[in-house]
């Protein structure tokens, strides 16, 4: 009972992180139509800055600087938006595909980066003794994963909060009319450049936010963390969940980990170890048919966009 | 505007801490040992490791065979629960949780990829305290005690291989010596004790050169290390690339004394460049023990299986079972401390040799009951953690002699061991 709780807590630490990436791509896609396939390249930068600043001090590494736990996340955030910032510059002219294409190059190239960067990142061996904070005061792995389990949900909700704010201002009106007819935006008198590159710099920023929330519960990050299958699964969430409504990216997050993670310990329960290459086949099989069939029966995602038409327009 | 789920988080948050309250406040019973006793593996099943994997996780699933076989853990059964890391850190950190939480394994194996290794160490088998076993993550970092003792591993690292290239470089007078090295752990992790041991050895390194694999042309990296002038080339690597290196290293008018690793050591890397161009070339690689030990391990993979047990990780896999095995036998109870302390008296000097298969695992459990120190020789050979939890072994040196790959001399366990001694103090 104990253990699967443990086990249900660490779980739920790892779903609000990524929720973090969800909502930071819902942002940029569901609000605003801009079509980031570089979501591992930020992830990668809000982890590293994280790492960087609060891993305790070793002799080898330009870094390491054993801040603590805040600043490393404060720092992440702001690194993250400064690279977010650079990138947007270069290439928030590009549209649809082209900026899919671009943004998945740069989030290869920051991979790369960090892989080579060894001064900084530690290069393959990644970097360890990241802060935990309070871990002194918490005797216990599963009672300083509640600790953890709270502080994200606080971090979640805050931003689940200020998403829901700001989408609803007229800032957010603006993105969603950006999204829907460019052109008749800028008719109207709006800067589609500027709100397109604001929507992708606080998606960013989020993106970063995640890395650092997930590095600090882990304690250790490597190069390996950032491969571009990690973009494919945020929006495998983001799809599944409802493009263009924050409780869907959340529902997406947990119900889309929820099946990588189920079908596997369902497999290891029936499939004897003797076969468990076939089995593990089975499994990446499982997960590839529940989302083409959840997308067949709800193609709007589990809780679609909410209907948004002028209230003058109903009556 | 306010929504539904602005009204449900706070409710949600208090429902959590109530919970959190009564969790913290149940006793903390130990667990009697109950049969069957389940051992945990976390493999990469699938992803870009599949391929070797196979054979990786039929030498677990012989060894936990032969420990049933030969009387199982503290007389239960042995139940093996396999998990697919799929090549990603998140998966295994996963799995590696619900294993040690919700199955209650007592000891795990695993895994392959340094890259997911890590996470696993530092977020599951470090704060949980359980004893951790991989057949295969070379990243010389896991060792330096940030896992709390509680992580091993059951193949020499780099360092066995490094210090003996180094040796072997020196003593066959090279000087002057560029370095072509693959940009991963192993790689990294080769010319740092390598470039230890040349300094004390008297081997000058005129250039260090990183190369990313599965690229097209080498020129650039070639041309860098050549910039140098230097007399010999150790490279670094992986077949693939290395035949395209080193072709281009001759074409550039580089010198024809190289060293190896021991992924060359096949004769895919000797036909890819051509037998006439690499005659002389020697490399390095673990020295595969032989013994009645390792004999009856190939045999009895050779049984079960149909298919040769050659191929990386496979020995080491079987061993790092083995040694999950006798350690929990000899542990006093199957908590993470005492298997973390029993894990080192597998191999204790002057004990009663045992060796693989299931009548001398049975033989060892005799041992156990009667109190007699065991002395395992697996099919890796001789299985002794030193006290980082890293295995020493001895090495060989190979050389290409008229297209074929043979055997030059062997560095043996004691002669390594005086080799660390020297380059370390």
């Amino acid at each position: 009972m104990i253990g699967l709780s443990s086990y249900l807590v660490f779980f739920v630490c790892v779903v609000l992180a990524l929720s973090l990436l969800t909502l930071g791509l819902n942002l940029q896609w569901g609000s605003t139509g801009l079509f980031n396939a570089g979501v591992a390249g930020f992830y990668a930068i809000g982890g590293y800055t994280h790492a960087i600043l609060t891993a305790a001090p070793a002799p080898q590494y330009l870094g390491n600087f054993g801040l603590p736990w805040i600043v490393g996340v404060v720092g992440a955030m702001a690194v993250t938006a400064l690279a977010a910032l650079l990138i947007g510059l270069l290439t928030i002219r590009l549209r649809g595909d082209f900026l899919a294409i671009a943004t998945f190059g740069i989030a290869i190239l920051i991979q790369l980066v960090t892989l080579n960067l060894e001064p900084l990142t530690g290069g393959s061996q990644g970097l360890t003794r990241i802060a935990k904070p309070m871990s002194s005061v918490f005797s216990d792995p599963l009672s300083y994963n509640l600790f953890y389990l709270g502080l994200m949900a606080v971090v979640v909700g805050g931003v689940y909060l200020a998403l829901e704010r700001i989408l609803a201002s007229p800032w957010g009106r603006v993105l969603r009319a950006i999204r829907e007819d460019e052109t008749a935006a800028v008719a109207l008198g709006k800067s589609a450049i500027r709100f397109r590159l604001e929507a992708f710099v606080l998606g960013s920023t989020l993106m970063g936010l995640a890395g650092a929330m997930y590095v600090g519960f882990i304690g250790f990050v490597s190069p390996f963390d950032f491969l571009p299958i990690l973009t494919f699964q945020v929006w495998a969430m983001l799809i599944v969940g409802g493009s263009g409504n924050n409780r869907g990216a959340l529902l997406g997050t947990l119900v889309v980990w929820a099946i990588w993670a189920a079908s596997g310990i369902f497999v290891s329960k029936v499939v004897p170890p003797a076969h468990a290459a076939q089995g593990a086949a089975v499994q990446v099989i499982l997960i590839g048919l529940v989302l083409v069939l959840m997308l067949l029966f709800r193609p709007r995602g589990l809780i679609g966009e909410r209907p948004m038409v002028s209230r003058h327009l109903g009556r | 505007m306010r929504s539904p789920m602005s009204r449900v988080i706070p409710r949600l948050a208090a429902g959590l801490a109530v919970a959190a309250g009564a969790l913290l406040a149940l006793p903390a019973h130990a667990q009697a040992p109950s049969c069957p006793v389940k051992v945990g593996g976390i493999l990469p099943l699938t992803g870009s490791m599949a391929p070797i994997t196979k054979k990786i996780s039929q030498a677990a699933e012989l060894g936990f065979e032969h420990i049933n076989q030969g009387g199982g853990i503290k007389g239960c059964p042995v139940q093996f629960v396999l998990r697919d890391d799929q090549g990603q850190p998140t998966v295994g950190v996963d799995a590696a949780k619900y294993l040690v939480e919700v199955e209650r394994v007592a000891a795990f194996t695993g895994t392959i990829s340094s890259g997911v290794t890590g996470p696993i160490i530092a977020a599951v088998t470090a704060p949980s305290k359980v004893v951790q076993i991989s057949c295969c993550s070379t990243a010389s970092g896991f060792t330096d005690g940030r896992s709390g003792g509680y992580f091993f591993r059951t193949l020499p690292t780099s360092k066995t291989q490094a210090y003996a290239t180094a040796s072997e470089i020196s003593r066959r007078g090279y000087k002057k010596i560029a370095v072509i090295y693959v940009n991963t752990d192993f790689g990294t992790d080769m010319l740092r004790f390598f470039r230890q041991a040349a300094g004390k050895l008297g081997t000058d390194i005129a250039a260090e050169v990183a190369y990313n694999d599965n690229q097209p042309s080498y020129r650039a990296e070639v041309t860098r290390a050549l910039a140098a002038k230097p007399e010999s080339l150790l490279l670094i690597g992986f077949p693939k690339d290395a035949v395209t290196i080193v072709r281009e290293w001759l074409s550039l008018g580089g010198p024809n004394k190289v060293a190896l690793n021991n992924s060359m050591r096949t004769m895919d890397f000797v036909n890819g460049v051509g037998a006439r161009f690499v005659e002389d070339f020697f490399g390095m690689d673990n020295a595969q023990v032989a013994g009645p030990h390792v004999d009856a391990f190939n045999n009895a993979f050779q049984a079960k299986w149909g298919t040769d047990s050659k191929g990386p990780g496979v020995h080491t896999q079987y061993d790092a079972v083995m040694v999950l095995g006798l350690a929990m036998n000899i542990a006093r109870d199957l908590t993470g401390p005492s298997i973390r302390e029993a894990v080192r008296k597998v191999h204790t000097p002057g004990g009663t040799p045992v060796g693989t298969g299931p009548a001398e695992y049975k033989k060892a459990l005799e041992l156990i009951k009667a109190g007699k120190p065991i002395k395992y020789y697996g099919a890796t050979g001789p299985v002794e953690f030193d006290v980082n939890g890293d295995v020493t072994g001895p090495a060989l040196v190979w050389k290409i002699t008229g297209g074929k790959i043979e055997t030059d001399r062997i560095i043996s366990i004691e002669d390594m061991q005086s080799l660390t001694k020297r380059v370390e103090n």
